[in-house]
């Protein structure tokens, strides 16, 4: 069989994901449209002065909801990045990934025409994808009977159109997938993406993921009593790890990294920010819109992707300012790191960014970026922490630290737990 | 060395059936699952038709409390997956539990149960239950399976639509060679709903008669519903605790056309790269494949583009495989076509019978080969492959093996 057609090594062997002499994995380019910053220099910048992207919801109107907060991307010229007649076909959440895979591509200094198409893939996580574009769809519906019903929005109304659209505008024809699984919809997109790399079947891979607030999810978040300050007392905002946290603040924007096998980035004398180095999953079974209780099954997932516990350094929480998140997560590194949890740095990204689904691929960057600059950035709006979470967490201020290895955590409610593991490079 | 990984328990919930055996019973009779909508109100529409999922008693899977809490598409997921436990023999053995994960795929979810709430809200009718929203995350139907039974290994849930259960087996058996499962509760449940139903009505990709995978009469799909759950298990897991084996998963392909938001590559170029991914991670060569369950979709360009995919890869043997597409009797179930299409496979290459393309009356010159019409065949089936192909031209094509206790040959 000719092979070469097929993209995929027939002789690749199994390695497990820790296996130290299994392919290394190196990230070489970064894209990220947060709350707090277009690209990466201004994304990092804010970083570490500690900006909040939280304020007062613009794009739609919340006078009837009791939370008025949330961590809105700014409004985005998307011709920078995207040729307008391309531009036609999607709709904003399929901008902003797009977008997010241009920026990766630039930064990567990949040339995409020297390389095989077939060979690089695209792994995104999302927790609605096109929300808003299923509600406008549901609306006409809804006013003008099946006649409503407008082709162009339902075919980017699919959870994985954004990925298409990525797809279809790099050509990317190797690996395609999109996860939905609340908030590790992009932690398990990045796992995959490794491990596709790890077994040869690609020389690299767009990974990451991101969702948009649109008006429907900030409804559904609220009537479920998710959001900051629901039910409890107190002002509205995100603090994670606080005494007084009360919920979460809602967020948007998308990561996406260009992820390598270690040859191919060498090869083209890429510049390498950092590697990913193993995974770890754990499944909590305490209800469908509960977190771990106990941290058990934090501690297990962080357990699997930790080698040696003496080497972490840094832990990219997944603490979203929930209740029972932070706290489960606070006892889940208590529980792998024992006396040393009192020296690992521990910070909260989604205090700048809001909690979304698709967090973990802008978390993954700013892991990313951490390594390669030796800084960690800061929690904020946490000011008393709770006595449970009697952690070394980088609060107000980013922390200069030689980051052996970090950890990404991601916990979503219902009861799925990854993390992974980012190590220095070289 | 890479694991092997059988399949060692089946649910299917279905249009024409409710148990893997009910469920297979009607493949293999060629009966078509097509009915008037009863799941939402379709009066409005010029087609009413779908291939419904009828005669549960859900009485008697679940309590009223419960069926207040779940959508459609958690009760069908909840059911296929309480018939695979069991019938994996995984109620009565001790196994542990960390080590058992699940990965499904999803469709629209449970969108059923949402459309129902902003239907209220919109309208101005009163303030809805915000039970009917616990659905409105995709991952919902994944996390119920995993509470009921208390498994607490990797979980997620694939969202490519028209091949997410296909991609959901995919990405089951990666997990196990990552070793981090022994066993994976695969495949995926979806239910029919308003807004996927008018969607493709407004693409004009719905046939308003039966539904005709390859014939030339063909005008679109019937859009199904239903469940297929597969437990996906290392062997070595399996031969210890001598569970029953049904076939082996021996690889599988994924991958993108590149090319438009709806519409297939039109050469079969798409199709045939996941077909040859495939077969090399499956490490076995065309010439081995003995039966191919289609994605077969009965819409025009599909068809066309799977015909020439599969010619492009299997050449003058093309002919002589026989290919089913029994969308033409389950419809196509989005987010579960391709965990109920799997499990078709499965039993294909189990009962040695491949189930046929019905409604299958006049031929295609584009569409050429041979489709098993209106009849199932008696075949030795040792290797299947399932394709299921999605919008914006995600593709899977998943590779099934009789099983054999010897290692594999090639």
């Amino acid at each position: 069989m000719d092979n070469k057609l097929c993209g995929i090594n027939p002789n690749s062997e199994h390695r497990t994901p820790n296996s130290p002499e299994g392919d290394r994995i190196v990230i070489t380019g970064l894209g990220i449209l947060s709350s707090i910053g277009v690209g990466k220099e201004e994304f990092w910048k804010n970083c570490l002065l500690g900006i909040s992207g939280v304020q007062p919801i613009m794009r739609f109107d919340v006078s009837s909801y009791r939370s008025k907060l949330g961590a809105q991307l700014p409004e985005i010229d998307f011709k920078t990045f995207i040729k307008p007649a391309n531009l036609r076909r999607m709709d904003r959440i399929g901008k902003i990934m797009v977008s997010a895979v241009k920026m990766a591509i630039d930064d990567s200094g990949l040339d995409l025409s020297k390389e095989n198409p077939q060979r690089m893939g695209i792994s995104i996580g999302t927790g609605l994808g096109s929300s808003d574009t299923v509600d406008q769809f549901f609306r006409a519906l809804l006013k003008d009977g099946p006649v409503g019903a407008q082709p162009l929005l339902f075919q980017t109304a699919v959870p994985n159109a954004i990925t298409s659209h990525c797809a279809i505008e790099y050509g990317i024809k190797g690996a395609n997938i999109t996860f939905s699984h609340k908030e590790t919809s992009t932690e398990m997109a990045l796992a995959y993406a490794c491990h596709l790399l790890r077994e040869g079947e690609a020389d690299l891979i767009f990974a990451g993921g991101g969702d948009e607030l649109s008006e429907p999810l900030y409804h559904v978040y609220s009537r479920l009593g998710a959001l900051s300050p629901g039910k409890e007392k107190g002002l509205e905002g995100m603090r994670p790890f606080d005494r007084d946290r009360n919920g979460m603040v809602l967020g948007e924007g998308s990561g996406v990294l260009v992820l390598e096998r270690l040859e191919h980035a060498e090869k083209r004398g890429a510049r390498i920010y950092g590697e990913v180095a193993g995974v770890g999953f754990s499944g909590s079974t305490d209800g469908v819109l509960r977190y771990d209780q106990k941290g058990h099954s934090i501690a297990k997932a962080m357990s699997l992707a930790t080698e040696d516990p003496s080497q972490v350094d840094y832990i990219s929480a997944a603490a979203n300012s929930t209740l029972d998140l932070d706290r489960a997560e606070a006892l889940a590194i208590k529980e792998v790191f024992g006396e040393r949890a009192k020296e690992i740095s521990v910070s909260a990204l989604k205090s700048l960014i809001g909690e979304f689904d698709g967090s973990g691929g802008i978390r993954a960057c700013s892991i990313a970026l951490s390594l390669y600059h030796g800084i960690i950035p800061p929690t904020i709006g946490t000011t008393r922490l709770d006595p449970q979470s009697d952690l070394k967490i980088v609060l107000g201020q980013p922390e200069k630290r030689k980051i052996r290895f970090a950890l990404l955590n991601g916990s979503s409610n219902g009861g799925s737990n990854i993390s992974i593991r980012f190590k220095l490079y070289p | 060395m890479r694991k092997r990984v059988v399949i060692t328990g089946m649910g299917v919930v279905s249009a024409v059936g409710n148990s893997v055996p009910e469920f297979w019973d009607s493949l293999i009779q060629g009966k078509d699952g097509a009915k008037e909508i009863t799941a939402f109100d379709a009066s409005a529409y010029r087609i009413k038709r779908a291939a419904e999922v009828s005669g549960l008693d859900l009485s008697a899977h679940f309590t009223a409390r419960e069926l207040r809490r779940l959508s459609r598409c958690d009760q069908f997921g909840l059911i296929a997956f309480r018939e695979a436990w069991r019938s994996a023999r995984l109620d009565q053995d001790s196994i542990d539990k960390r080590r058992v994960g699940v990965l499904l795929g999803a469709g629209s979810g449970g969108i059923l149960s949402v459309e129902k709430y902003f239907r209220d809200v919109y309208l101005g009718k009163g303030r809805p239950s915000p039970s009917l929203l616990i659905s409105y995350s995709l991952a919902t139907t994944t996390d119920l399976i995993a509470i009921e039974s208390g498994l607490k290994g990797p979980r997620s849930t694939t969202a490519t639509v028209c091949s997410s259960s296909s991609a959901s087996i995919g990405v089951a058996f990666d997990l196990i060679q990552m070793g981090l499962a022994d066993i994976m509760v695969s495949g995926g449940s979806d239910s029919l709903c308003e807004v996927s139903f008018s969607g493709f009505s407004s693409l004009k990709l719905v046939d308003p008669e039966s539904c005709k995978p390859f014939d030339k009469r063909r005008q679109g799909l019937t859009i199904g519903e239903g469940a297929g759950i597969l437990i996906l298990e290392e062997l070595g897991h399996a031969l210890r605790r001598e569970a029953p084996i049904l076939s082996e998963l021996i690889g599988y392909g994924i991958c993108a056309d590149a090319y438009h938001l709806t519409a297939p590559e039109p050469n079969g170029e798409g199709v045939e790269r996941v077909i040859r991914m495939a077969l090399s991670h499956a490490r076995v060569f065309p010439e081995e494949v003995d039966t191919i369950n289609a994605h077969g979709t009965a819409t025009l360009f599909n068809d066309i583009a799977e015909t020439r995919g599969i010619k492009r890869v299997f050449g003058e043997r093309a002919r002589e495989i026989p290919i089913s597409g029994i969308k033409s009797m389950i419809g196509h179930c989005l987010g579960s076509a391709g965990g109920i299409e799997a499990v078709a496979t499965v039993l294909t290459i189990k009962n040695g019978i491949v189930p046929p393309t019905i409604h299958y009356e006049v031929p295609d010159p584009h569409c050429d080969l041979y489709y098993t019409p209106n009849h199932s065949i008696k075949k030795d089936v040792r290797v299947a492959i399932s394709n299921s192909f999605a919008f914006g031209g995600n593709n899977v094509c998943l590779v099934f093996k009789k099983f054999s206790s010897e290692s594999r040959s090639s």
